[in-house]
């Protein structure tokens, strides 16, 4: 059995999964030992928000097929609810330093975030992809990407009319000491962004695989047909999916705060990495979008640390339009699919 | 009546497929509709499962008309619909497409019995119960179709060309799952289009031609009838 299982490791490793996976892990322990622990934390806690506003793309893309660009903007929606939340929070908990707030308002006001982000996107489902989707015979994929660019551009020019195009930051949500960990020092903030964003994914995965409608969510994405057939209510797991995947990318917006103040265009960034992601580790496979996101986030950490903090974006560009060519599903990309597309 | 459909009209956009078709359905029969390509088999399916909404005519179910309700609460209503592309989810175990196939059963403990029971009818779906769907062979995807399709045990199994795409040795082993179906008291309508075999196994049959009801009767008269040997079996 053992000689089995050794077996059955190599061949994982020889595929295209297993190899990039190894290659990641071999450049963040040369980089951590080179350059030290900072860049690993950076890349996990990077890593973790990604992979969030990454696995929301997933869902779009993979149960609606919806090729989603407003996704940035969700982001956008969760900030800016967790500073409207926050602030009055934090001038409570600087004249109550000992309330249950100081440790329980951060929490408060990511969670806030979460609501928010969901109401948007239901609000975006009645409002512009049902009317769509009730209308439209053909040509879906493009349609739907159009009127996700100009929902953002809607979002976008909106947050500036009410809000104001300055940035809306705060200094942080936990003060006190960093917390240590082997002789590294994370700021609380961070260490609570990676908590949440492990938490989140984890339930989300969970949900995803055990429970009935994480399973109707999957069976819709594989074959919409099948799905009506067994009698899952295509509408009411679409409006379930959106709802999901723009909570998901609002609670890293919100978590993210301290480190991205909210302002119009604070979503491109994550968006074009979360598609960096998507792209790589193949469409509509969540779990390969989360180790997507981390080798994402080790790439842009790695480009900062040793090419030139301009470089963040070309360099991981550069790679994935390199890995495509030799494996145009992307690494994660499922074997399956295409074996019964009709 | 189990299932009775009258004067249904139905097609694509603008283009009408059906006409004026009429059939029924008694608890516990077989039945079967045959005709050649594109004589609206299929679409006679489709639009009694639900994913069709009809031009005009009427659908009853149970007495209960369900005309142009859509397939996820036709399925509820006990209507299972096993498609001639099988529409299964490739990326999933086959416990699973099993699982999801009970998707209108709430009751964990209710599902677990009708997975036992598609079990024990096809004991070669227990022993792949961890492969995805999407790397099974042709024959073994189509008895994980109709195994689905039983196991929110359906009053009516719709199954649409289930010899569709199949080598001869298994397309007889696919009509001997359905003939362990009928002998465990569930009603089918088949489709197909390999006649011979068809009117040789079920009860009664349909011949539909160009969208209409050319024939009704017994499938062993149907077998005999002139008509429809000369134009289907070329003799």
């Amino acid at each position: 059995m053992p000689q089995n299982f050794i077996s059955q490791t190599i061949d994982r490793m020889r595929s295209a999964a297993g190899m990039s996976i190894v290659i990641s892990i071999a450049v963040a322990v040369f980089a951590t030992v080179h350059s030290g622990p900072y860049l690993l934390i950076n890349t996990v806690v990077t890593g973790g928000m990604l992979a969030l506003v990454a696995t929301g793309l997933t869902l779009m893309l993979g149960v609606l097929n919806i090729a989603m660009f407003a996704h940035g903007e969700f982001f956008m929606v969760g900030s800016l609810a967790a500073f409207y939340v926050f602030t009055p929070i934090s001038e409570f908990i600087s004249e109550n330093p000992e309330s249950w707030l100081v440790n329980f308002g951060p929490l408060v006001a990511i969670f806030a975030a979460m609501v928010a982000g969901a109401a948007a996107g239901i609000v975006s489902e009645k409002l512009v992809f049902g009317p769509l989707r009730r209308r439209s015979t053909d040509n879906w994929v493009m349609n739907s990407f159009l009127l996700t660019v100009g929902l953002s551009v809607l979002l976008v020019n909106l947050h500036q009319l009410i809000f104001g195009a300055d940035f809306k930051g705060i200094v942080g949500y936990w003060s006190g000491m960093p917390v240590s960990i082997a002789d590294v020092y994370i700021s609380r903030d961070r260490a609570m962004a990676f908590v949440i964003s492990v938490v989140i994914v984890a339930l989300f995965y969970l949900f995803m695989t055990y429970t009935r409608t994480g399973m109707a969510i999957r069976a819709v994405s594989q074959d919409i047909t099948g799905a009506e057939i067994v009698g899952i209510d295509i509408e009411k797991i679409v409006l379930l999916t959106i709802s999901l995947a723009c909570a998901l990318a609002a609670v890293a917006g919100g978590s993210l705060l301290f480190m991205y103040p909210s302002y119009p265009t604070v979503g491109l960034e994550p968006l074009y990495m979360a598609w960096f992601v998507v792209i790589l580790s193949g469409l509509g496979n969540i779990l390969g979008a989360v180790a997507g996101a981390f080798m994402v986030a080790l790439l842009k950490v790695i480009t900062v640390e040793y090419v030139g903090a301009g470089w963040d974006f070309v360099v991981p560009s550069a790679l994935i339009m390199f890995i495509l060519i030799f494996k145009p599903s992307g690494i994660f990309g499922s074997d399956v699919r295409g074996v019964l597309d009709q | 009546m189990l299932l009775e459909v009258k004067n249904l009209n139905a097609g694509y956009g603008y283009l009408q497929i059906l006409r004026d078709v009429s059939l029924n359905i008694d608890t516990g029969e077989y039945v079967c509709i045959v005709g050649p390509n594109g004589a609206g088999k299929s679409t006679t399916m489709k639009t009694i499962a639900g994913l069709l909404s009809p031009m005009s005519g009427t659908v009853m179910f149970n007495g209960e008309d369900i005309t142009g309700l859509p397939a996820s609460v036709i399925a509820k209503k006990g209507i299972a619909f096993v498609s001639e592309e099988m529409n299964l989810f490739v990326n999933m175990s086959v416990q699973e497409n099993l699982y999801m196939g009970a998707y209108t059963i709430k009751e964990k403990k209710v599902q677990n019995e009708r997975l036992e029971f598609v079990y024990d009818l096809f004991p070669r779906l227990a022993e792949r119960k961890k492969q995805l769907a999407g790397t099974m062979s042709g024959g073994e995807r189509k008895m994980l179709a109709i195994g689905r399709g039983m196991m929110s045990d359906p009053s009516l199994m719709l199954v649409d060309e289930p010899s569709f795409g199949l080598a001869p040795q298994l397309t007889s082993n696919v009509f001997q799952s359905l003939d362990v179906l009928v002998d465990n008291g569930v009603t089918i309508l088949l489709v197909e289009q390999n006649v011979t075999k068809t009117l040789s196994v079920t009860g009664r049959g349909y011949v539909l031609e160009n969208g209409r009801i050319g024939l009704e009767g017994s499938s062993a008269d149907l077998a005999e009838d002139s008509h429809v040997r000369k134009v289907f079996l070329g003799v």
